[in-house]
């Protein structure tokens, strides 16, 4: 198969569907759940099929171990290539790893200003035109309202998405039958789209709702969920 | 040497600029083997002991093994200082050999950098027990415990602290040792850089116990008996040091120790801990080759009444004459034994054997097992075993990479020349990763290596030790050419005007050989004889596999050796007469160029993974210098004070690039790089080198 049939094919679409058309340049998205659920999965999945568009995405950690991140492109890559037989899958992989870069930032409370300078220096220095960035494990429930509102600047200055995922730090954190812990609630209003992943039991599989998204779409589920197996987005 | 109990053959291995030559120096120190302290970049010129060759003084690096004796409480300890920097990987990897145990050293501040990883992969390939030691916990931004996880984390090693600090940066004075529970500073004696014990400053005394719990809980889980007497609350010291060493040689801890060679911090406790937890010989396997027995492993037995096997790990031309540095695995080498190169399948007495001291040496009368000493005027290479003539085994042989980068040198006068070959010799000898031959179209010698400085090192050498003085062209990088698709051909070679005539025709195709294994060896060629009703006779099927890979040899784009190609041969035609093995050679040969072309070939180039580390400030002008340069950023981490930034670039854009780097960050950026892959070259550059490669074939017809 070639890559636009993959794409066209793939669950992506769908998820791009239930939000009205994809998150939009400029605009924020959060995954969030309790930890272990598999965002990180689900948000390398969202830059994995970003990569397949030809598109730059710049991936955001936190971990202090960047060959764990590395890992996962490979794995997710990999289920995605071999699940629709990809052609000549490992040139392709090639090509796609030269529009990712992986950042990393390994101090404990970096602050929101030093991690945007660090991306608009490799935006620009290093001529890296991103569509996309992703957060992976940023503490967004416990950021001031002023640094995501800087994060909002910097998408709509950059023209580019942002997704991030997210798993509460406090650990009596309230969640609603979405998966949404109650200390989001105050940064629904900057946020353009919120999708919240809980795993059913009764389904086994993890459940996808779409909490916010444009249009005033609200509470939908999403028509995709998380296969339990390779944590990645099916139908 | 009788007891091999109280022998230790270690290795220093490390990221560069971690400071290992300013360690072995105080090592020395403390051994008693000098009594004043050069440093690497000394003020005075002197320079530090173990750096023998002056070449290293004036760069500040280290670039031969030399092996040292030194004596601690009574335990003999062949130090053998391994070069940091990784164009010179092939002599770490050769020191490794012979090592029974290692000191790894970091950086407090750099911590685990790439080229530790690429130190610690080594390591994990032969087996090395390996005690840590972090070094420089006086500079600014030390941590240590930061450099503990590191080596969980990015090496995947048990590691354990043996020790935690008494104040670090500037304020560092000293460890707490956490077996004892003392604390440990080293103010005593006349210069005030000797060992105290006193109890532990009551600050530090909750830690220290916090820490000492995590040791034992993660030193239990390897020993039985040391759970035991943790259930029984009767952890003796013995029983501690006892479970820590079985562990470490076991490969299933690494003990983290910690100080500052160059404040003269921590070095005792770390001599002591080689002696109490890395290998004595006997504890370690080796095995050898039977030759004679389909090279089926043999174990060899440190055993001094057995026969002798030695390894030569490492040729000096130094100002003595040459010296062959031998690692004995079983048996003893006296004076004038006879010995059996398994190589040269020579035999050959020993002369005078010794035992060097960085720069002085001892004449020994024998080397027992185990031992490491040097034989003077061997004809041998680096990597030959030396058996009893009774024996026929080879030390496994270990793995050299290919060259990447090549340099054409050419003498100033026929004096030069002459030199010039003397050096050649000698350096193809020690370094297995240097090749050397005559270019027969430009007439040129050249040089090849594993990276620029790797040969800019050996033509100083050549200026410096032999005379030579040489002028040098541009860095050459190693291409590679590839084919993308199958084509067919169908090939005639006739010749039949007059006497015997030549005539050979064959069909079939080439196409990628895709190689398999996921990192493993790629495969280049492959030939495969689908001929049925024997259009060509089986006899002249070699001739034609011979051909292809004369063909294979150089390519037609820009001369260099193609790989990847499966050559498949299903038809041809032959003469009674006028066929022959040159005629199906020629013709397999004429084929493959003509379908070479067709198969839409590319240009490969290696790409190298560069890593680079400066501070933050500099980030910017790092990320723009890795794009100007093709290159592909990987990744980056930051902390609080130094970015690291990951990348692959093509080598044919690294040259220059130390200078480069030097000047974008005020000197204060350095990078390593190593090779990552062959990647293809983008279709711009490659019409300019084929152009160029026209180019030179032009004049070269002239």
């Amino acid at each position: 198969m070639e890559i636009h049939e993959l794409n066209a094919l793939s669950p992506l679409r769908v998820f791009d569907e239930s939000l009205g058309g994809g998150l939009g340049r400029g605009n924020l998205g959060v995954l969030v759940s309790r930890h272990g659920v598999g965002k990180t999965a689900c948000l390398v999945h969202l830059a994995t099929d970003r990569l397949l568009h030809g598109e730059y995405v710049i991936h955001v950690s936190f971990s202090g171990n960047v060959e764990h991140v590395i890992n996962w492109y490979k794995e997710v890559f990999r289920e995605v290539a071999e699940g629709r037989s990809l052609d000549d899958a490992a040139t392709v992989y090639n090509n796609i790893l030269s529009n990712r870069v992986v950042m990393n930032f390994s101090q404990e409370n970096v602050t929101i200003d030093k991690v945007l300078s660090s991306l608009e220096t490799l935006i620009r220095h290093g001529s890296f035109k991103a569509d996309a960035i992703l957060f992976d494990g940023y503490k967004l429930t416990v950021a001031a309202e002023e640094d995501v509102r800087k994060i909002k600047e910097f998408a709509q200055k950059m023209n580019l998405e942002v997704w991030f995922s997210v798993s509460p730090v406090r650990s009596d954190a309230v969640y609603d039958k979405y998966g949404v812990p109650d200390s989001m609630a105050k940064y629904v209003d900057l946020i353009d789209v919120l999708i919240g992943l809980v795993y059913s039991e009764e389904l086994d599989k993890v459940v996808m709702t779409a909490v916010k998204a444009p249009g005033d779409i609200m509470d939908k589920p999403m028509g995709v969920s998380l296969d339990p197996k390779t944590m990645l987005i099916s139908k | 040497m009788t007891d091999l109990r109280h022998l230790r053959n270690i290795g220093i291995s490390a990221h560069i600029d971690s400071g290992k030559t300013t360690l072995s120096e105080r090592i020395l120190y403390y051994t008693n083997k000098i009594h004043t302290i050069h440093e690497v970049r000394g003020k005075d010129g002197v320079g530090a002991t173990m750096d023998s060759m002056e070449l290293e003084r004036e760069r500040g690096i280290t670039i031969a093994s030399a092996a040292t004796n030194v004596v601690w409480k009574g335990n003999e300890i062949n130090v053998i200082d391994t070069p940091g920097h990784v164009d010179f990987t092939i002599e770490v990897e050769r020191s490794l050999r012979v090592l029974d145990g290692a000191i790894l050293v970091l950086c407090s501040v750099g911590g685990v950098q790439s080229q530790s990883i690429t130190v610690d992969r080594q390591m994990k390939r032969y087996k090395v027990p390996r005690i840590a030691f972090v070094n420089k916990c006086d500079r600014t931004g030390a941590n240590p415990y930061k450099v503990k996880n590191q080596l969980i984390e990015k090496l995947g090693l048990n590691a354990l602290l043996m020790q935690i600090p008494i104040g670090l940066e500037d304020r560092l004075e000293g460890v707490v040792d956490l077996v004892t529970m003392k604390a440990l500073y080293f103010d005593a004696g006349p210069n005030q850089d000797q060992l105290r014990e006193a109890e532990i400053p009551p600050g530090l005394l909750s830690e220290a116990q916090e820490k000492r719990e995590e040791l034992l809980d993660g030193v239990s889980l390897s020993s039985d008996a040391l759970m035991e007497a943790m259930l029984e609350d009767a952890v003796t010291e013995e029983i501690l040091v006892k479970a820590i060493r079985e562990a470490t040689i076991n490969l299933e801890m690494v003990p983290v120790f910690m100080g500052s060679a160059y404040k003269n911090k921590g070095i005792p406790p770390l001599l002591d801990a080689v002696v109490d937890y890395l290998p004595n010989p006997a504890d370690v396997t080796n095995v050898a080759l039977d030759l004679d027995n389909d090279e089926e492993e043999v174990v060899l037995v440190s055993d001094e009444d057995l026969p002798t096997v030695a390894l030569a790990f490492k040729l000096e031309d130094g100002q003595y004459g040459q010296l062959t540095y031998i690692r004995v695995y079983q048996g003893k080498i006296r004076k004038g034994d006879e010995l059996y190169n398994t190589r040269t399948r020579r035999k050959f007495r020993v002369g005078r054997l010794i035992r060097m001291h960085a720069d002085t040496m001892e004449d020994l009368s024998e080397a027992g097992c185990g031992e490491i000493a040097a034989l003077f005027g061997i004809d041998c290479a680096s990597g030959d075993t030396f058996c009893d003539p009774k024996l026929n085994y080879s030390m496994s042989s270990m793995y050299v990479p290919k060259p990447v980068i090549s340099l054409a040198v050419l003498p100033v006068d026929k004096k030069a020349s002459d030199n010039m070959a003397k050096a050649l010799n000698r350096f193809t000898k020690e370094d297995p990763t240097f090749r050397t031959f005559v270019d027969p179209e430009s007439n040129q010698t050249i040089i090849q290596g594993m990276g620029e400085l790797h040969l800019e090192v050996y033509v100083e050498r050549m200026k410096r030790e032999y005379k030579a003085l040489v002028e040098v062209g541009q860095p050459e990088v190693a291409y590679r050419e590839a084919i993308t698709r199958r084509a067919d051909f169908v090939y005639t070679h006739k010749k039949q005007t007059g006497g015997s005539g030549q005539y050979a025709k064959v069909a079939g195709y080439i196409e990628p050989l895709v190689s398999t294994g996921d990192e493993g060896e790629d495969v280049d060629y492959e030939f495969v004889d689908e001929i049925k009703g024997g259009t060509i006779p089986t006899e002249f099927i070699p001739s034609c596999d011979k051909g292809f890979q004369l063909a294979m040899k150089k390519g037609t784009q820009v001369g260099f050796p193609i790989i990847g190609v499966r050559a498949v041969i299903n038809d041809g035609a032959y003469h009674a007469v006028d066929s022959s093995d040159q005629a199906f050679q020629t013709a397999a040969l004429g084929a493959f160029r003509e379908a070479f072309e067709n198969a839409k070939p590319v240009i490969l180039e290696p790409i190298m993974k560069v890593e680079v580390v400066a501070p933050n400030e500099f980030q910017g002008s790092v990320f723009a210098s890795i794009n100007q340069r093709r290159g592909v950023i990987i990744s980056s981490n930051e902390d609080n004070q130094v970015s690291t930034v990951f990348a692959e670039v093509p080598l044919s854009e690294m040259f220059g690039y130390s200078t480069v780097l030097r000047s974008l960050t005020q000197g204060k950026g350095e990078f390593t790089m190593e090779l990552g892959k062959y990647g293809r070259v983008p279709a711009s550059v490659t019409e300019d080198l084929r152009r160029e490669y026209a180019e030179k074939r032009r004049q070269a017809q002239k």
